[in-house]
């Protein structure tokens, strides 16, 4: 049995979330990045050396980019979820003629297009301010889309664990944003020592800001395919993991 | 053919048995009640039909689907409006009816024309564009209710769809129920006013600690459980400690006889016999109990409804 509408209606229940909230979901994430390239363009960037050959404001663009994208992909999944959870409009999904996969679906679209909006928000926001080149587009846009998938995959898995409001600040505050910050967007991993060089293969998000960074400026600090490998495998992994959960019920059925 | 099959269907949380082994089945336009105390096990069955709830063992069958094993079939038949709010605080009510539609895989066309009916049948058209916290409690019942409603389901399932709405209201509802139901739709009720289950259900279950112990018509269970008693007042007492013994007890109680047995009928047939025995005595007073409802509940279940 295939609900079609169901399934679209889903999704544009989740788009409307996030775009009624326009100026809480993508109105900030472009003010920071402004402010980002106001201090590491215009004040503090011109005491660093060129990355690479590019400017630093230039170098770290494409990670600012992924920032807000991950940040944003992982919100809208989480909080929706979360919310839907506890105010327990999901039964609402659950009594539905609707299967797990559209379910999942759905929630992770939300999210993937809230990141991939922003995303494009923060590009074409700093054009005013910063010419850099686009190497890669078809390697920008794949990575896009894996990066939102498996952060709006990871927000899923938060927004089914979490009890409260806290455990979802947990996951932001001591796991995505540190790993962020240690995954690149501020200096070259080649800059680092050896034994440090090898921790940042580890981190996934040192991949979606390296992969990004190629698409945008050509150059990164890992083979681009191995990059795009890791992303795929991790992000449909996260994905057919969130729909056995969904299948299994896991906290979201009694 | 038959609406809905519950076959031994056992639910345990942790260490209780919240369902024990529970059968049911109900037929295809059949307006059925489920009572229970709080804690019976009511909500927990109607989460297992709904889809809200997995079972430990046993099955549940809507018009002929499992719904654990062949789920989207028997969630297309069903309309469920739950105890509790479950709404999204984001969305209007027109939006929320709107997408709770669309879920169901009513066209989009035709979403609209319906939602617009529940809204006006319902009494929520001037607020369909506030959000549902918005409603008092009456009206947020109705618009779960309206919320079920809007696939047309072959089987409406309400988990005490009236508690806190006012007494007009109340009745407005059981009519609509009333009509739904005389058009063809099953209704499975769950409910706290046993006259609410009196008045709308064709059969009742009683449910306690986790299994039904009775199941009839409202009547037929009264019939059951429940004795008769015929009162009768006299100008003059009546000696009747030297009647012939009948099959019902008599006991006097103030200034009345009372008869206690199965049949008020032969009761008021023996007292009107024995009153044409003694023509200088008159009837100053005759009524009949015949129990209610919640006289068997009690019985069954120990403490009231």
């Amino acid at each position: 049995m295939t609900n079609f509408i169901g399934f679209t209606t889903l999704i544009e229940r989740e788009m409307y979330r996030f775009m009624r909230l326009f100026n809480q979901t993508v109105v900030p994430p472009l003010v920071t990045t402004v402010l980002y390239i106001l201090i590491f363009g215009y004040s503090l960037g011109s005491r660093i050396h060129e990355i690479h050959g590019f400017s630093y404001i230039v170098y770290i663009l494409p990670g600012l980019i992924q920032m807000s994208v991950i940040n944003n992909a992982y919100a809208n999944s989480s909080t929706s979820l979360f919310m839907s959870r506890l105010e327990r409009s999901i039964e609402n999904m659950l009594v539905a003629p609707l299967n797990y996969f559209y379910m999942v679906t759905s929630i992770m679209v939300g999210g993937l297009v809230r990141g991939m909006v922003v995303g494009l928000a923060v590009y074409l926001g700093s054009l005013p301010f910063v010419h850099y080149p686009m190497a890669h587009p078809v390697i920008i846009i794949f990575t896009l889309v894996l990066t939102s998938i498996l952060f709006s995959g990871l927000g899923i898995l938060s927004g089914l664990w979490a009890e409260t409001w806290d455990k979802i600040a947990v996951i932001t505050n001591f796991v995505i944003t540190p790993f962020v910050y240690l995954g690149g967007v501020f200096y070259s991993i080649q800059m680092l020592p050896p034994f440090w060089q090898k921790v940042s293969h580890g981190n996934p998000i040192f991949y979606c800001i390296d992969l990004m960074r190629y698409g945008f400026l050509g150059v990164a600090d890992t083979s681009p395919v191995m990059g795009l490998t890791t992303l795929a495998v991790l992000a449909f992994g996260v994905y057919g993991f969130c729909v056995y959960l969904f299948k299994k019920g896991f906290k979201i059925m009694r | 053919m038959l609406a809905l099959k519950v076959n031994a269907a056992q639910k345990n949380y942790e260490t209780l048995e919240a369902l024990k082994k529970v059968n049911l089945e109900v037929e295809e336009g059949e307006f059925f009640g489920l009572l229970g105390p709080n804690g019976a096990g009511k909500t927990t069955l109607i989460h297992s039909i709904v889809g809200l709830c997995r079972l430990n063992s046993g099955t549940i069958s809507v018009f002929g689907n499992d719904v654990f094993k062949n789920p989207l079939p028997a969630h297309q038949a069903i309309g469920f409006s739950p105890q509790d709010m479950n709404l999204d605080r984001f969305f209007t009510i027109y939006r929320i009816l709107f997408y709770q539609a669309g879920f169901f895989g009513v066209a989009r066309k035709k979403r609209k024309d319906i939602v617009e009916k529940l809204l006006h049948d319902f009494g929520l058209t001037e607020k369909a564009s506030v959000p549902y916290y918005r409603l008092s409690g009456g009206m947020q019942k109705r618009l779960l209710i309206a919320k079920a409603l809007v696939s047309s389901p072959k089987l409406l399932i309400l988990d005490e769809p009236t508690a806190g709405v006012d007494v007009e209201q109340r009745h407005h509802l059981w009519e609509y129920l009333r009509k739904l139901n005389r058009e063809g739709t099953t209704i499975i009720l769950t409910t706290h006013y046993i006259d609410e289950a009196e008045s709308l259900c064709s059969r009742i279950g009683i449910i306690n600690l986790g299994e039904i112990k009775e199941m009839g018509s409202p009547q037929g269970l009264i019939n059951k459980y429940c004795e008769k008693k015929v009162w009768i007042k006299t100008s003059r007492p009546l000696v009747y400690q030297q009647w012939a013994k009948p099959h019902f007890s008599i006991d006097r109680e103030g200034d009345m006889l009372v008869g206690r047995g199965p049949n008020a009928g032969a009761m008021t047939e023996f007292f009107i016999q024995k009153m044409k025995e003694q023509p200088d005595t008159q009837v100053l007073d005759l009524h009949v109990e015949r129990g209610t409802l919640e006289d068997v509940f009690l019985k069954l279940v120990g403490k009231k409804l």
